[in-house]
């Protein structure tokens, strides 16, 4: 089991939903409204008036092999425009009840 | 949720909702009567007090003065106004535009009621009069008749008037001039003296004859009969073999002693159409009632009743009042669709592209529209204000659209779904939406509060901005998001497609200005101080410039309809008017082509028509109403036509004043006039002030129709009894004065019927034996004796003068001396009367002020500059709170003077005089400058907060936001453009407003583009890096 966190323009919300039932990913907690900046060039999402937009959140635990397919298809959402963005990390789940 | 996402995911709802806004308003539309001007009351009552017998100057201290004094109490008055005349007092009350007239109404009555028993005990009881533009004709027609003019009144009555009346918004049909049928018993006097008769025993006789009288029933047989005596005169001529009396054991027939005449009545007044014999009558609509709809229903239906009238009947139109209206509206309507097509036009061309075009302009009617509910709800009609309004928004209420549509597109060019970039998009803007549009609010919404006449003008102006202006941004954040999620989608780039034409022209066009606009900005940059200094410079020299711009309360319009009021000396008898009017009539018809109807009225009707309230009338007054062709089939304006005419009339010796107006119906309300107020009691004193000043006017130039308000003494007969001889003979002046009206008047005695009519049988002594002082005093007066005592015995016959009517204004005793402009401003001629004026030595007992149409338009000036002083309070709090600061509204409110600046230079190029309509234009210009300013601050601001130096945020900002700026000023001006060049009917009053609204957009928005930027860039040196280092400053114990 893996942890996948996705944080994303909400312009890509719908894709993101799409994307999570295309793999069968039924799990999964969401936050709406999430601020945030990239590390390197990626453009604050704050919500105000100076950065108007925002991002949401997804976290989902997975089985391990199910998580490639989900990175690879986050790269594709990514790669139809970089302005957007989208962002996906991956770590170990240590237990689960 | 959000109203935008709502909007989005239910689109069926969003199209039902606005579906419903506009069924609503079309169907409100075709409820909206057409008028030329919202609906004014006057707030005006008059007090009518007639006193029989009385002259003027008893009038005024016995019933005007005590009434003025009581009357001065009610509320809201304003001022108080008088004219004391013989047998007649007019008080006149001037209240607030804002007062309740039905309390005044009452307030009035209760003052009447409580002074009434101060009143000398002839006069009649006071009756309030309330004057309402309803009152005014809006239809007048010319009736010329030949073989049918002695019965004409009997025909029109019946085949017409009725019929007309009975059209639904008809208020009354009337009749002015008609001839009226007397059947008069002339006597000789000298052969009733020798039959020993007087006319009070003819009168008895022929009373006592002409008579029907049932006697009771017979009862016969088996019938049941009514008997009846038949004695009234089936036709005049019997009236011939009527015996009055013996002589000597025979009858004496009244053919003996009398003529019998069955015709017209004496000519008081005259009414010739085109020359010939005719009459005029009016129609009048009910209040609310829609003129346009009455007059074309008026003349459908006559149409038809003419064919029920004898064939030498025709009528002409004189006036119709509907006919300028129509013009203007459809003028203005026609306006409107041009500024549609521009503005659809601008957006086309600044975006190039078909849906997102059709999802902005979609807007425009949906927000118009609205303002159609508004209009119906609120009981207004559509007029020029309205309408005028309407093309002010329809460049105004697209921005919004705009606005969010140009970020959805961003959002869907990034790859965002439709749907999605709708929702978020939208989301991220309609903050910034809302502000722009409360400024445009804070502009306009203060008109709505402006009082006095200027308020009742401009209410509509403000609603329906503020009301359409609001529609189009709910519009902007709910139907177009959702629109632009169904029509928007997202164009596949591909590398090897061919590029669209706008792609190939307009893009780089747009481009390339940009280049050159940041290019530009970046020069400037450098040399912020002389770019001000040059900015100071236009606007102080705009400032000087401000002096050759005449000044006008509302500019004139040609109406195509000229009136003339002549006076000849006063107590000129009726005949010689009429030679005078034929006189004019003559050349009028020769020298002056344009002139299709020209309707004569010399003289008065001595039964006194309503009319003779708001005309001057009298034996020796002429009026003549011309009708004009059509503006654009004449090669003259009408004011050049009535300088012709001017000059003609002035070469009249027999016409001592006259006037000249070019305007009618609500000219009345904007009388263009200065009027010079000479406050009095003795009159000697004030009559010599104002011939003076009249006098000096005449040589001003550009000043016309100088008129004294105060007539010259008129010259009266006075019969002056000696009581003690009177009392002799056992009479006294009741019956002595009855006897004299008898005879020179004439005694009604009976009513002679036919048909269902009734006309007066009047026995009068022939006119050659009353037609001078001498015949006068040879009168027979009869005493109770029967003795005969001619009037010569027991009085004298003397000739004297008296002022014909006294005015007071504020309760004192005034004389105004009216001047009209020509070829000047109102203003200008002000001035020029203040300074003749001040030149003329006053006794201390004499007040002069100048007021007139020129007060009232100071005072609207006052109005607009309060206005323009809330708007500006308004404007500074709305932006002052949406950017947080103080100093970012200053630098956008820096721009505002030189909005005026631009209309400044628009009305000296165009030789268009600042009036009230010009006026108001400017006020308008404040909301579109500080928006276009804040869209441009706003942006700056941005790219500074995301950590761009000052510069290059300017140019930047500069870069980004030409295109809405552009855009915002190219719809604005190319809407009002139609407005600003159109030249037909009633442009006159609008057209000022496009000009100045023009000049005021393209200089602003070059200001906006250029000085705004600079001032930023002097006046906003902290920034986002500044505010970095103050948070380091501040939290120093974590280095």
């Amino acid at each position: 089991m893996q942890a996948v966190f996705i944080v994303f323009n909400q312009a890509n919300t719908e894709r993101v939903e799409y994307l999570l039932d295309l793999l069968e990913i039924r799990g999964y907690s969401w936050w709406s409204d999430v601020k945030g900046r990239g590390s390197v060039n990626g453009e604050p999402r704050m919500g105000t008036h100076t950065w108007p937009e925002m991002n949401s959140a997804v976290l989902t635990i997975i089985p391990s092999e199910k998580v490639d397919p989900l990175l690879e298809k986050v790269k594709k959402l990514d790669e139809i425009n970089l302005d957007v963005g989208v962002r996906a990390f991956v770590w170990e789940v240590v237990k689960s009840y | 949720m959000s109203i935008y996402k709502t909007a989005v995911n239910k689109p069926i709802t969003t199209v039902m909702i606005f579906t419903a806004i506009v069924v609503m308003g079309l169907y409100s539309l075709t409820r909206i009567p057409i008028d030329l001007y919202p609906e004014l009351d006057p707030p005006f009552l008059s007090v009518i007090t007639t006193y029989p017998g009385a002259n003027a100057t008893d009038i005024e201290q016995n019933v005007t003065k005590i009434l003025e004094d009581a009357l001065n109490s009610v509320d809201k008055l304003k001022e108080i106004t008088s004219t004391s005349s013989d047998n007649l007092s007019i008080i006149t009350l001037e209240f607030d535009w804002e007062a309740n007239l039905d309390e005044a109404t009452n307030d009035i009555r209760d003052v009447i009621d409580r002074t009434y028993q101060f009143l000398p005990e002839d006069v009649e009881r006071p009756t309030i009069f309330k004057f309402n533009t309803n009152m005014m004709p809006i239809v007048f027609y010319a009736v010329t008749a030949k073989e049918s003019y002695p019965g004409i009144e009997r025909i029109l009555d019946e085949k017409l008037i009725n019929p007309l009346n009975r059209i639904e918004g008809v208020g009354s049909v009337g009749m002015m001039g008609a001839p009226k049928r007397i059947v008069y018993v002339e006597v000789d006097p000298q052969r009733l003296d020798a039959y020993n008769m007087s006319i009070e025993q003819l009168g008895a006789v022929i009373s006592a004859e002409n008579m029907n009288l049932p006697s009771g029933s017979i009862k016969m047989g088996l019938m049941d009969y009514q008997l009846r005596v038949q004695g009234e005169f089936k036709e005049s001529a019997e009236l011939n073999h009527l015996v009055v009396g013996n002589f000597n054991g025979k009858p004496i027939y009244l053919r003996d002693i009398a003529d019998v005449d069955d015709r017209e009545k004496d000519i008081s007044q005259d009414e010739k159409i085109n020359g010939e014999t005719g009459l005029r009558f009016f129609v009048m609509k009910q209040s609310g009632a829609n003129t346009v709809q009455v007059a074309r229903e008026v003349q459908a239906m006559l149409k038809d009743l003419k064919k029920t009238l004898p064939p030498d009947i025709e009528i002409n139109l004189i006036l119709d009042t509907s006919h300028f209206i129509k013009g203007s509206i459809n003028n203005l309507s026609s306006t409107l669709l041009y500024a549609l097509f521009f503005v659809v036009l601008v957006v086309l061309f600044f975006l190039g592209r078909w849906r997102a075009t059709f999802i902005i302009v979609l807007t425009i009617p949906i927000s118009l529209i609205v303002s159609f509910i508004y209009l119906f709800v609120s009981g207004n009609s559509i007029n020029v204000i309205s309408l005028t309004s309407l093309s002010i928004a329809i460049g105004m209420v697209v921005d919004d659209a705009i606005v969010v549509l140009e970020n959805i597109t961003r959002h869907i060019e990034r790859g965002s779904s439709p749907r999605e970039a709708a929702v978020y998009a939208t989301n991220e803007v309609w903050q910034s939406v809302i502000i722009t549009t409360l400024v445009i609010v804070a502009v306009f919404f203060p008109l709505t509060l402006v009082g006095g006449l200027t308020g009742v003008m401009f209410k509509q102006l403000g609603w329906i901005v503020t009301i359409t202006v609001i529609t189009s941004t709910f519009a902007a954040i709910t139907l177009t998001p959702m629109m632009a999620a169904q029509l928007l989608r997202l164009r596949p780039v591909k590398a090897d497609r061919k590029k669209s034409l706008y792609e190939r022209t307009i893009e780089p066009l747009l481009a390339w200005l940009e280049n050159v606009y940041t290019g530009t900005l970046r020069w400037m940059l450098k040399y912020k101080a002389m770019i001000l200094i040059v900015a100071l410079l236009l606007f102080g020299s705009s400032l000087a410039l401000l002096k050759f711009i005449g000044t006008d309360f509302m500019p004139q319009t040609d109406e195509s309809s000229i009136t003339l009021n002549a006076e000849l000396q006063t107590g000129t008898r009726v005949e010689e008017t009429m030679k005078v009017a034929r006189k004019i009539e003559s050349f009028v018809f020769e020298e002056f082509p344009e002139i299709q109807i020209l309707a004569t009225s010399a003289g008065s009707d001595d039964e006194g028509s309503m009319f003779s309230l708001f005309q001057t009338s009298g034996s020796n007054v002429i009026n003549m109403t011309m009708r004009l062709k059509n503006p654009d089939e004449r090669a003259e304006d009408v004011w050049q036509v009535a300088a012709r005419l001017r000059e003609k009339i002035d070469v009249i010796p027999e016409i001592v004043v006259y006037d000249i107006s070019t305007t009618s119906g609500f000219g009345g309300m904007t009388g263009n006039t200065v009027n010079v107020e000479i406050y009095g009691y003795n009159i000697d004193k004030t009559n010599l002030i104002a011939k003076n000043l009249a006098d000096r006017f005449e040589t001003i130039p550009g000043a016309v129709d100088v008129q004294i308000s105060r007539k010259a003494d008129k010259p009266e007969l006075q019969v002056i009894l000696d009581r003690e001889k009177i009392a002799g003979h056992g009479l006294n002046t009741a019956n002595v004065s009855s006897q004299i009206r008898n005879r020179v008047s004439g005694l009604t005695a009976a009513m002679f019927r036919e048909e269902g009519n009734e006309f007066d049988i009047r026995i009068r002594l022939k006119e050659e034996y009353r037609n001078s002082i001498t015949d006068l005093e040879n009168i027979s007066i009869v005493n109770q004796m029967g003795q005969r005592i001619k009037l010569k015995e027991i009085g004298e016959v003397v000739e004297y003068f008296s002022p014909p009517s006294i005015q007071h204004k504020k309760k004192e005793r005034l004389v105004t001396v009216m001047v009209k402009p020509e070829n000047v401003s109102l203003g200008e001629l002000a001035n020029s009367i203040n300074a003749s004026v001040s030149e003329v030595e006053v006794p201390d007992d004499v007040k002069i002020v100048v007021g007139g149409a020129f007060k009232d338009q100071q005072e609207s000036f006052m109005d607009l500059g309060l206005l323009l002083l809330l708007s500006i309070v308004l404007v500074f709090i709305v932006m002052a709170s949406q950017f947080e600061s103080f100093i970012m509204p200053f630098v956008i409110m820096f721009s505002i003077p030189f909005a005026f600046s631009g209309v400044f230079y628009a009305l000296i190029l165009t030789n268009t005089t600042l009036s009230i309509i010009a006026g108001l234009g400017a006020v308008l210009l404040i909301g579109i400058v500080v928006k276009n300013g804040i869209v441009l601050i706003d942006y700056i601001n941005l790219m500074r907060d995301r950590d761009n130096r000052l510069e290059d945020a300017i140019i930047m900002a500069g870069k980004s936001r030409l295109r809405p700026v552009l855009m915002t000023a190219f719809t604005t001006t190319l809407g009002m453009l139609p407005l600003a060049l159109s030249s037909g009917e009633g442009s006159e009053i609008w057209s000022p407003m496009g000009i100045s609204v023009i000049g005021g957009l393209l200089f602003s928005t070059l200001i906006t583009l250029v000085l705004i930027p600079i001032l930023y860039a002097m006046m906003a040196k902290t920034g986002q890096r500044d505010k970095t280092g103050r948070l380091r400053a501040k939290f120093t114990e974590l280095e």
